[in-house]
This record gives C-alpha cells, structure tokens and sequence, in this order.
C-alpha cells in the first residue's frame, strides 16, 4: 500500500516536471517562432537598452561610477528579467482558461513557466556580460559562484510576488496596467544607472525598501566587485522565501474559485 | 484493504451555487471603487446543483442525460476537481482523465509533433509515455505524412483526430467525458467509439455527459438524470433513459399545448 503511495508520488512529481518542461520549451518556440533573428532578439534588445543608457549616462547625465558598462549591463539584464516575468507572470491565469478548465492541471505552475522562460533568456545574454566584464579588465572570483544563489533568490522574488498579481488579475484587469505604472517608476527608484551611494542619507532607509536595491548590489558584488554579497541579502533571501509561500498560499486558496471568474 | 469494492467515484449531498452578476458588474478596479467594495456581490445565486448524491462502482459506465443548463458539465468538472463545490464532497479513486475541451495547449503554429508533446502531457501523460506511445497516437490520428507540418496547415477534422488520438491514449481508471464522441467522420467515430469500449472492456470506469441517448444506451449500464440542478433518477440505463424522454415528450406537449392557446387567443 505504502509502495503504491511513493509510487504515485513519484509519478506525480514526474508529472509536474514534465509539464512545466513542455510548456515552458512551448512558450520559447513561440516567442520567436517565423522570425529570422529568433532568439537573437533578446540579446539584440538588452544590447539597444545598453547603447541608449551608454549613451545618455556618459554625455547627456554623467554619472559617476566604476565599470559603468558592466554595471550598467547587469542592472539592465537584471530588471528586464523582473519586469517582463512580473507582467506577464500576472497575466499568465487569465492568459490560460483553457488549461485551468482541465480535470488535474496544476494551475500554480503557470506564473512559473513565464518566469522560467524569460530566466533562459536571462541566463542566454549571460555570456555576452561575462565577456563584458572580461574585456573591461575585471577579474572573475570565486564569488561567481554565489550567481546561482542569487538567480535564485530573484526567482523566488518573482514567482512570490507573481502569485499574488496573477490572483488579483482574475479580479481585477487593471492590475496589469497599474503594474505597468508601478515597474515604470520603480526602474527609476532601482540602482541599474546609478549607484546606491549617491542617495542622500535620509532616503537611503525607505529606498531600500525595494528589494531589487538590495539584489541588483548582490549580483554587482559577485560579477563586478569580486565580493561576496552582505549579510542583508541573507535577509533578502528570508524575506522572499516567506513572500513566497504566503503568495503561494493565498494563490491557492483563491484558486479555487479562478474558474468561476474566468 | 479491498480495492476493488471501493466505489470509484462517491458524490454526497453535493451542491453548486452559480453566481449571476448584474450585467453592469464591475469588473474594473476603477468601477467597484466608485461604487464601494461592499457592493460587489452577486445579485443573484442559484444552485447549478443541489445535493446530489451517489456512487459509481470501478468498471461501471455511467451516463448523463438531462436537458442543456442542468447541471451535467458542472458536475462533470466537480468531478475532475475543477472548481470547488458549495457544500458535499466527491471522492474520486484512481487516476483521472478526460476527455474534453480536445486540443486543449494546441498552438497553431506548432508541427503535429511538437503538439503531440504539449497536448500529451498536458493530458496526464509523462514525456516518457508520450515518446513510448507516440508512434501508436500518429497511427490513431491517421495523420502520417503530415506529422511535421505546422497544425495551421490541418483541416479543423485533422486537428479533431490528433486531439482525441493523445486523450485516448492515457490509461485512466476513470474516464470523464463530455459530448465528444461526435468527432470526425463517420469512420472515425466509430474507431473512437470502438476505443471507448475497449477502455470499458479493460476494466476503466466511465463517466460520460452526452445529449446523445443512442451512445449512452450502446455504452453505459448506469445513468443518471439531471435537470434543473437535480438529480431526478439514477440506476439502469433503460428505465432511466425512458423516464428522461417521458418528462421531455410531457414538456414539448405541455410547450405546443401553450403554444397553441396563445396562438388562439391572439
């Protein structure tokens, strides 16, 4: 009785991996299916981003900071990722009626296929930073080693913050627009073309407030410091793990009631 | 513990609300603060079911029949967990599969290939048992030579094949199905159909929502009839088929009967 139990467990799982295996590969086909460039677009698109800030930062608003390229490359590769699987995170219930109609699918999977799919493209213009980096005269440590940790970490940021926009979302259409708001100020209130230091003191509290303050300096201290992170983004990690759980349950709790409002 | 005499499917006293709201819900942010938060409440409840009981025993084959908004789908997907009901329970023992909303992750500008993965696990399949039983779910579909050509390029019939050739391809213990034996041409039904039966030969139990009275009679030994919420009679196909054609006859009488003395006093 108990084998069957671990059985059905373990099929379960492989179930569940499965799926978000397909639909993940799914969502990447179709992305860039029947254009010549394919998945070369979301490299050309942070590289744009790049040139215009480049540009803008060093002869228009200099701003002074060491490494301004790499730092402002991986601030750029960075946010993108956060904002584009935060948008469409928060629309990936309501995207999916279809799916969520069906006897026995996870319906919780779904903020995570968005948010993995735009990782891959993260972790595909991670070579062209490195090479960045590389050219700029920084040397690479072994504190790169802690750049999964914190990849992880902003996926769970994402994924626990997407359970509770995609809850709101099947109420309410407008979060998605109020979210646009939202990630279009708060690129600006986000270090990725100026650093943290030249805040005046008394901001400095409530700006870090914002938890990618706290994650883009990580991941500038392992790419471009050479340091490890500080003790606060064990914090940050803390602070996630438990955004995320309580999104995780709040979206299942509603969940039950997605398929009568959609 | 005996598995075997353990029912399939329980249904116990189990009732649905359906929530009507006005027509001028709203349904943006901006709306409901315009009117207070407290009033977004439906307008209107009724029971899409209302306390439905019974059993279905492994290997049985169940029919519903009843007249369109009685309930059927609803509690077909109550069945399949989707949704959750207002008051009762359903216990549901063995893997689930079903067949409806074919085609469900189908994206048109995918090949049949690729769809065949999607669609397969999505069903219930893991990418194992997709590959091992791919070649089967091709030969099935009758789709061959078109297997890697874009799905846009199928006709609606060609995409209808390859959906039901993936969900006939899950091993269920129970198989919920809705109104889709109606697929296909004329041959391809009856290999559907005959796919149905040897589900039910080899032990599977089914749960068929059909309008169809011909297929629940061919296929089922059980029925239960539904209408308005309620379930009206359960037990021998037969007579249940029977009494479910009985009251529609009496309400189509009843309809013209109406009818005809409003024509008169007009």
């Amino acid at each position: 009785m108990r084998d069957l139990a671990i059985q059905s467990f373990s099929f379960r799982f492989a179930l569940k991996r499965d799926l978000l295996y397909e639909l993940v590969m799914r969502d990447m086909k179709l992305r860039y299916k029947r254009s010549i460039l394919g998945v070369g677009w979301s490299l050309l698109n942070p590289l744009a981003q790049l040139l215009v800030y480049r540009f803008i930062f060093e002869q228009v608003l200099p701003v002074n900071v060491p490494n301004f390229t790499s730092f402002l490359f991986s601030g750029v590769l960075v946010w993108n990722w956060f904002q584009m699987s935060l948008v469409f995170g928060t629309s990936s219930v309501v995207d999916n009626r279809e799916l969520i109609k069906r006897p026995g699918f996870p319906i919780a999977i779904l903020p995570a296929i968005t948010i993995i799919s735009y990782l891959i493209h993260f972790t595909l213009a991670l070579p062209i930073l490195l090479t960045f980096l590389v050219f700029s005269g920084i040397k690479l440590t072994g504190s790169l080693l802690l750049l999964p940790g914190i990849i992880a970490t902003q996926f769970v940021l994402i994924l626990g913050l997407s359970y509770f926009t995609s809850t709101v979302q099947v109420a309410f259409r407008d979060t998605q627009y109020l979210l646009g708001v939202i990630l279009q100020l708060l690129m600006f209130l986000s270090p990725i073309f100026y650093d943290v230091s030249s805040l005046p003191k008394r901001f400095q509290t409530l700006y870090h407030m914002n938890p990618m303050v706290g994650l883009l300096d990580a991941y500038r201290a392992v790419l471009i410091r050479g340091e490890f992170p500080g003790r606060s983004f064990l914090l940050l990690g803390l602070g996630t793990l438990i955004l995320l759980m309580v999104g995780y349950l709040v979206f299942t709790w509603a969940s039950r009631h997605f398929i009568d409002e959609l | 513990m005996n598995y075997k005499t353990k029912p399939a499917i329980v249904v116990r006293e189990l009732s649905k609300k359906y929530r009507r709201y006005d027509l001028n819900r709203p349904s943006t942010l901006q709306e409901s603060i315009q009117r207070g938060l407290n009033r977004v409440r439906p307008s209107e409840c009724f029971w899409s079911l209302r306390n439905i009981n019974f059993e279905v025993l492994p290997g049985h084959a169940v029919g519903v029949i009843g007249p369109n908004g009685a309930g059927k789908s609803t509690l077909l997907r109550l069945i399949g967990k989707v949704g959750r009901p207002d008051n009762g329970v359903i216990e549901v023992n063995g893997r689930v599969s079903a067949l409806l909303d074919l085609g469900a992750g189908f994206h048109p500008e995918m090949t049949g290939r690729e769809n065949i993965f999607v669609s397969g696990v999505i069903s219930g399949l893991t990418r194992r048992e997709v590959r091992q039983q791919f070649d089967s779910i091709v030969e099935f579909s009758e789709l061959n030579e078109f297997i890697d050509y874009p799905l846009r390029t199928y006709s609606t019939g060609m995409q209808v094949r390859l959906a039901f050739a993936i969900s006939v391809h899950v091993q269920p213990d129970i198989l919920l199905i809705d109104e889709v034996l109606t697929v296909g041409d004329m041959s391809f039904q009856q290999k559907c159909f005959d796919r149905i039966t040897q589900f039910r030969t080899s032990g599977c139990t089914i749960f068929l929502v059909t309008h169809d009275i011909s297929v629940v009679k061919k296929l089922c030994d059980e029925a239960l009839f539904l209408r308005a919420g309620q379930l009206i009679a359960k037990g021998k196909a037969l007579p249940v088929i029977d009494e479910y054609l009985n009251s529609e006859s009496e309400n189509s009488l009843q309809f013209s009967v109406a009818n005809r003395t409003a024509t008169a006093a007009s």
